[in-house]
């Protein structure tokens, strides 16, 4: 009996003793690819994709050149086929595509072993269909296209 | 009469290491590793794990690179003050054992004791400082490792 209830407790140790991890809820995200990783957006921080052609033509002045995304993130110089214009507008990405939307994804906040760049980069962890996939921060970006507006003119 | 405890056993690179029990929170199977740009030295990327995600982080610069992963180590470090999980990928079989733990005679790095249990000791893995050394920003090892 003494023994059954040792192995019961062993189980118990190895089986789950993790809390549910805090996943609050977002809005829609618009997932896009650059340097071959896929990342997400909130849709509610982007004011429209432009194609690759478009974005000499139809960018509004007050748009920053667009930061080349994969570059950004240590990936190398991307293959810049969209631009994702970041709300209000004076903001754009230029990622490599621009793949589908995700409705509702589950939002984790980044372990708290990352502790360089990427927290600025990203927002979370979005738990997707048995994948991770980062979200990106708009605020931060937004900051860095004015930063190196200012600096290169 | 002396009672014993329960330790986890498992093997880096091939060498056996030991953690207390207290501090591993389960053993898992090779799963996929999601990876996403980040700065951070030696981790290898995330696992999902119940609606988490867990670090793995890359001890290969202080025990070697391990030849296949067997398991990963699911454990409890405090990295910097913050009580995280990391997984750990293991070469070998892990158990579960009961044993006393004894002071180190002499300083080993990275070792914060011997586990003995029957005729066998094993290092303890201070988990929490060889993390901490491994895991750093990657300029910030940079600037470290030029000093």
């Amino acid at each position: 009996m003494a023994e059954g209830r040792r192995d019961g407790e062993q189980r118990s140790f190895f089986i789950a003793r993790a809390p549910r991890a805090q996943a609050p809820g977002i809005g829609p995200v618009i997932l896009f690819s650059a340097g071959g990783v896929r990342f997400a957006v909130e849709a509610t921080q982007v004011q429209e994709v432009l194609g690759g052609d478009e974005r000499t033509t139809r960018l509004k002045p007050k748009v920053t050149a667009p930061l080349d995304f994969a570059l950004q993130v240590g990936l190398g110089a991307g293959i810049l086929e969209r631009v994702l214009v970041l709300k209000p507008g004076d903001c754009a990405l230029a990622v490599t595509g621009v793949e589908r939307m995700a409705a509702i994804p589950r939002l984790t906040a980044l372990p708290g072993i990352f502790r360089g760049m990427e927290r600025s980069w990203y927002r979370g962890l979005l738990l997707l269909e048995n994948e991770v996939v980062p979200l990106i921060r708009t605020e931060y970006w937004r900051k860095l296209g004015a930063e190196l507006e200012a600096r290169h003119g | 009469m002396v009672e014993l405890e329960r330790y986890v056993t498992f093997p880096l690179a091939g060498k056996q290491f030991a953690l207390h029990s207290s501090q591993v929170q389960e053993l898992l199977m090779p799963a996929p590793l999601y990876w996403f740009p980040h700065t951070m030295h030696s981790v290898l990327g995330v696992l999902m794990r119940r609606g988490k995600v867990v670090p793995v982080c890359d001890l290969g610069q202080v025990f070697g690179v391990p030849e296949e992963v067997s398991f990963y180590v699911v454990a409890r470090v405090n990295y910097f003050g913050r009580v995280e999980e990391v997984a750990l990928p293991v070469d070998g079989l892990c158990q579960l054992v009961q044993g006393d733990s004894s002071p180190l005679s002499e300083p080993e790095p990275f070792v914060s004791g011997r586990l003995v249990t029957g005729n066998t000791s094993v290092p303890l893995l201070d988990l929490d400082r060889v993390v901490e050394h491994c895991i750093q920003p990657v300029a910030q090892a940079a600037t470290e490792a030029t000093r």
